[in-house]
């Protein structure tokens, strides 16, 4: 049971370099960032502006250049590649704007995934897929690959991937940039009935009426964070 | 608890590797023709060396097999000749008699069965066929011993030799040399200047290499030595077989002794006669088959390193298509060492299949080549037999070349920045 207020993110001053040739490219210039659990965020900003560069390093798919970043009380900026993936295995659960989904494997195996890597057994993993297809009114495409799917149905295989592990956080990228406006209503209902059931949502996304889903909503450009705001309960999309 | 616990650290290692096998099959049954192409080098590299191996070893089994045929628990004992430069001083002055072979069968516990023989070349006539061949004068120790198998009629018996009687028992070549009538039994051939009735067939024996058993008369070594006189009957060869051929040395040491005392030699003094067990013959005809496994091992390895060469090519092509599988199981918790194993696994598989493949095709080859061989060269070529080592050695070199090639990709692999990878197009 996570209480809603617990502290789940703690970003401090987060600075990430690239090297660029001779020069280097500041993507992140000292970003602070606090999450509680519970929370539903909009993080925004134009191509550029490095937000996909905080993305990765909220999602432990890399570490700052400095400052400090703790998530669910593991100081992440100290960890070595298998600490993060075994982090992002237990606490992480990613949604991408492209699906990611295995094209070999059925839409089951696809969201068994994690929990291979988890290391939970064969009969036990099936069964927690399937409820989470189940959970999703998908238990009837089970079998089905990816290309046999539509993209709002494999899109929604991505997010029972992403849930399948019971992560203490949701991190979607994009998740309707490749869907209809229509597809794209659908998921994001359901990514807000899945915040209302108590999972902590991060939504990273360069469409305000993607971002008007999300209760706060924090803006960056060039590598700062221009504002952070709570702009009321979420709700339907459009300009608020 | 702490049983539930250990029941998961169980699954950890068992369940991740056959996680892994599971995935890297269907990896491989994804692109059949691409996996098969892959492999083919070591497909080819098993087949050739199981086809070539098993050939030989064919061949080599029915060699050992027309020794072994005399059992391990025999020996032969015959005059040493080697003492005197001059054989025929040799065979002026040494004797090995019936009475020598009688001592050893008295005096030696171990002895279960002796049969003396008695060699000659002499002429053989049937009607108006003329010919030449061995005679062999023996008793009826010989057939059980030499496990002689009987086409028609009988081997030799003890009232024969008792009575000396004119009876000889045929190999299955002198039917054709003298033209005998197919019901042979009861006919009165002549062996130089005697009449003897023929009163058995000795089954053929083949023999794949020149000189055959089958060319042979046996004859009752009474009647032999009557025939042939006393100079014949003083250089006998002696067949011995004992009860157990796990003691075949003490055997040797206590019939050396016997003979020793029968001939009179005093300590210090050579022995007048040789010995030679199954087990001298069968080390040398072992030998010969260790080098030829050697250079075959030889060629196998350098096989397999062309056809580990194609393996490493093609999954260093796949680990490049794949990157963003790769990316998705790193973003979903793969550790560096989860995606190692995953495609090392998978190499492995390929390469143990395409050994497998080469195995079954390599011993269809074989079959064809031997049909074929049958029918061309010679009728009686010995079938193709694959010991369990070549399966072994090959199944083993196929998975250790996939193991070996299968690295570098692996690692590669692994090392893959998980956001790269998601981003590769």
């Amino acid at each position: 049971m996570t209480a809603s207020g617990d502290t789940l993110i703690e970003a401090r001053d987060l600075v990430k370099d690239y090297p660029m040739g001779e020069s280097v490219y500041h993507a992140l210039r000292g970003v602070s960032l606090t999450v509680r659990r519970g929370e539903f965020i909009a993080i925004m900003g134009p191509s550029g502006s490095g937000k996909s560069t905080l993305l990765h390093l909220i999602g432990c798919l890399d570490t700052p250049t400095s400052g400090e970043y703790v998530l669910a009380g593991s100081p992440v900026h100290t960890l070595a590649p298998d600490q993060l993936a075994e982090l992002r295995n237990k606490e992480i659960g990613f949604v991408f704007q492209t699906f990611f989904l295995l094209p070999r494997a059925n839409a089951a195996e696809n969201v068994e995934l994690p929990l291979i890597y988890a290391k939970i057994p064969p009969a036990q993993r099936h069964h927690m897929a399937m409820e989470a297809l189940e959970f999703l009114g998908l238990q009837t495409h089970a079998a089905h690959r990816p290309n046999q799917l539509s993209g709002g149905q494999r899109q929604q295989i991505a997010i029972a991937r992403a849930l399948v592990n019971k992560p203490s956080l949701i991190l979607a990228d994009e998740p309707t940039g490749n869907l209809d406006s229509k597809t794209s209503e659908n998921i994001m209902g359901l990514l807000v009935r899945l915040n209302q059931m108590g999972n902590t949502l991060i939504l990273v996304t360069h469409e305000p009426d993607i971002a008007a889903y999300a209760p706060r909503q924090v803006r960056i450009r060039d590598g700062l964070i221009v504002s952070d705001e709570l702009v009321g309960a979420s709700g339907k999309g459009g300009g608020s | 608890m702490s049983a539930a616990t250990r029941k998961e650290q169980l699954y950890g290692f068992w369940g991740s590797v056959a996680e892994l096998f599971r995935i890297a099959l269907r990896a491989i049954m994804g692109s059949k023709m691409r996996s098969f192409l892959t492999t083919l080098g070591i497909i080819i590299g098993v087949l050739a060396v199981v086809a070539v191996v098993s050939i030989l070893q064919g061949v080599f089994q029915s060699f050992l097999g027309q020794f072994e045929a005399l059992g391990a628990n025999t020996l032969f004992i015959r005059p040493n000749y080697e003492m005197f430069s001059d054989r025929r001083e040799g065979v002026r002055r040494l004797k090995l008699t019936y009475d020598d072979a009688q001592a050893v069968a008295q005096q030696v516990p171990d002895v279960r069965a002796i049969a003396p023989m008695l060699f000659r070349s002499d002429s053989i006539a049937f009607r108006s066929r003329h010919d030449t061949t061995t005679i062999v004068g023996t008793t009826e120790a010989y057939g059980p011993i030499s496990d002689v198998n009987m086409e028609t009629g009988r081997f030799l018996g003890p009232m024969d030799v008792d009575s000396r009687r004119k009876v000889c028992v045929i190999g299955h070549d002198i039917l054709d040399k003298l033209a005998l009538p197919d019901q042979c039994l009861g006919t009165e051939i002549q062996i130089g200047r005697d009449t003897y009735t023929v009163i058995g067939v000795v089954e053929k024996l083949g023999g794949a290499f020149g000189e055959s058993d089958d060319d042979r008369i046996y004859v009752p070594l009474t009647t032999a030595i009557q025939q042939y006189g006393n100079d014949a009957a003083n250089q006998l060869i002696l067949l011995v077989q004992v009860r157990d051929a796990a003691h075949m040395d003490s055997a040797v040491e206590r019939i050396s002794n016997v003979l020793r005392r029968q001939h009179g030699l005093k300590f210090g003094q050579t022995d007048d006669f040789r010995t030679f067990t199954q087990e001298e013959v069968l080390k040398q005809i072992k030998t010969f088959t260790n080098v030829s496994t050697l250079i075959v091992v030889a060629i196998v390895g350098i096989t397999l390193v062309v056809g580990g060469i194609g393996i490493m090519n093609i999954m260093l092509v796949s680990v490049t298509e794949r990157t963003r599988e790769i990316g998705i199981r790193m973003a979903v918790g793969a550790k560096r060492i989860h995606v190692l194993y995953q495609f090392l696994i998978e190499s492995v598989t390929l390469s143990t299949l395409g050994g497998v493949i080469g195995l079954g095709a390599g011993w269809g080859v074989s079959l064809l080549t031997v049909w074929i061989l049958r029918k061309t060269v010679s009728p009686t070529f010995p079938a193709a037999y694959v010991p369990l080592w070549v399966i072994l050695l090959s199944l083993g070199f196929a998975a250790l070349t996939g193991a070996v090639f299968g690295v570098y990709p692996a690692v590669k692999a692994s090392r893959l920045d998980p956001i790269e990878a998601l981003r590769y197009e």
